[in-house]
């Protein structure tokens, strides 16, 4: 085999198994039981962490399609109406996508601050979606303190998703 | 060749382009669909959280285990303490051992005095709490127990002292139980004091909500609610709540268990059929002796 295309599938499979990695910590943090969490009543909105981040420095075409079907495996495993974390999840990376270019030069606080925007936005989203599933108002207390943990959790979650960034930035066959 | 443009030159960018609408679309209509008719979601749910749960029970337990060190680092002096408080509570539990035991031998001569029907053993299957990925919304929590270990749809779950749920969905190794707090749960109790039945409502919050109740069925602050047994699914008499407040905006209930931090519970199961074919009541395992703290 062609020594420099075996290095360049070893490159590949390098990098996707890194965000893989990181993809499967976030799912597994938001899935199983922290006890910090109150059962889970208010927890961090982890995965838009990543969307977010990646969506601003390493868009992918692909990524839309990625957070869809992670979308529906956390719909099946919350018991959640089939599709709610999926669009939640496509319906962010697009908002983000659109803002990518303004985002991309600016300061740290200002990226925090969209996100801050990102995950209220998501958060009021799933509570209207819930309540129109139900056709019940459900209380938007809990939501709302998940959403703003998420928010001050951010910035501990960027810097392994930089790591990620960094390494995948070193790359030079990485997709534009 | 370098592979700059592999995906871009599998899928053509047009359709990638699109491809945030056509999801968008496909999750809307996943969503109308689930509403229409939920059975064919909870097959596909059953099939994936079976297929998950041996990778979440094996990474739930050192997750756990690293946040029990954060959350109860306690000093040997507070292990004595905690040892000399369970060994009074063991010496006094003994006590109650030996007096439930002498009543339930009476309780079985007046029985058969009765004739009175046996009612079913109860087995229970206790399991750790592997994922509560429901947030605010959805009350559930799976269990890496199923059919394979004779857990049954509609089975009582348990937490130390009271009922903090019932199983919905059985797979072949993992179960999903729905919280007595959940929109969606309702179960048939009675107050114990008055023998008043009435449906015990989720309400997505900490307080349990009384329905159905009689008109002028004089409510009592700090009245014991239990399960009534009634439907067939649940076993009678286990203990649920108490009332906190009675008023114009209805009768509220505290749960016994704090369904906020469950970490280990017990599905009850009721083996009806062996019950029926022998007519005992097998006396539980004598409580262990604990002779440390946590």
């Amino acid at each position: 085999m062609d020594p420099e295309w075996n290095e360049s599938l070893l490159r590949v499979v390098g990098r996707w198994g890194l965000v893989l990695l990181v993809l499967t910590a976030l799912f597994v943090l938001s899935a199983i039981p922290l006890k910090i969490t109150h059962l889970g009543e208010i927890r961090p909105v982890f995965m838009l962490m990543a969307i977010y981040y990646w969506t601003i420095l390493r868009p992918s075409p692909w990524l839309p399609v990625a957070f869809f079907v992670i979308g529906l495996v956390l719909d099946l495993l919350a018991a959640y109406p089939l599709g709610m974390h999926a669009l939640i999840f496509v319906l962010a990376q697009w908002v983000t996508g659109s803002q990518r270019k303004f985002l991309l030069g600016q300061s740290f606080l200002v990226i925090w601050a969209g996100f801050a925007a990102i995950a209220l936005g998501a958060g009021a989203l799933q509570w209207a979606l819930f309540s129109l599933f139900n056709l019940t108002l459900f209380s938007a207390k809990l939501m709302l303190i998940s959403a703003v943990l998420s928010v001050f959790l951010f910035p501990l979650l960027a810097l392994p998703l930089s790591v990620v960034h960094k390494a995948l930035a070193d790359d030079p066959s990485s997709v534009p | 060749m370098p592979l700059k443009t592999t995906t871009v030159q599998i899928m053509p960018v047009v359709v990638l382009r699109a491809a945030p609408a056509v999801l968008i679309l496909l999750a809307l209509t996943l969503m109308m669909l689930h509403r229409a008719d939920t059975l064919p979601v909870e097959r596909l749910r059953t099939a994936m959280t079976d297929a998950l749960t041996p990778a979440l029970t094996a990474v739930s337990a050192p997750f756990n285990a690293l946040v029990e060190q954060i959350d109860g680092v306690t000093t040997i002096r507070d292990l004595k303490a905690e040892n000399i408080r369970l060994e009074e509570e063991n010496a006094k539990l003994q006590q109650w051992y030996e007096s439930a035991l002498k009543l339930q031998a009476e309780n079985q001569s007046f029985r058969e005095l009765l004739n009175v029907k046996a009612d079913p053993t109860l087995n229970f299957i206790t399991a750790r709490v592997i994922s509560d990925a429901g947030g605010s919304f959805v009350k559930s929590v799976l269990l890496p127990v199923g059919v394979l270990d004779k857990v049954q749809k509609g089975n009582a779950v348990m937490s130390g002292h009271g009922l903090v749920g019932r199983v919905t969905e059985v797979g072949q190794r993992s179960s999903r139980v729905l919280l007595i707090t959940d929109l969606n749960s309702r179960i048939p109790v009675l107050i114990q004091n008055t023998r008043t039945k009435a449906i015990l409502a989720g309400k997505n919050q900490n307080l349990l909500k009384l329905e159905r109740l009689p008109p002028d069925s004089g409510m009592t602050i700090g009245a014991r609610i239990v399960t009534s047994g009634d439907g067939g699914q649940l076993p009678a008499d286990l203990p649920v709540g108490t009332i906190v407040s009675t008023g114009e905006n209805g009768v509220w209930v505290r749960p016994v268990s704090d369904i906020d931090r469950l970490s280990y519970v017990q599905v009850v199961n009721t083996d009806i059929d062996q019950a029926l074919a022998t007519g005992e009541i097998t006396p539980p395992p004598k409580p262990a002796i604990y002779k440390s703290g946590k």
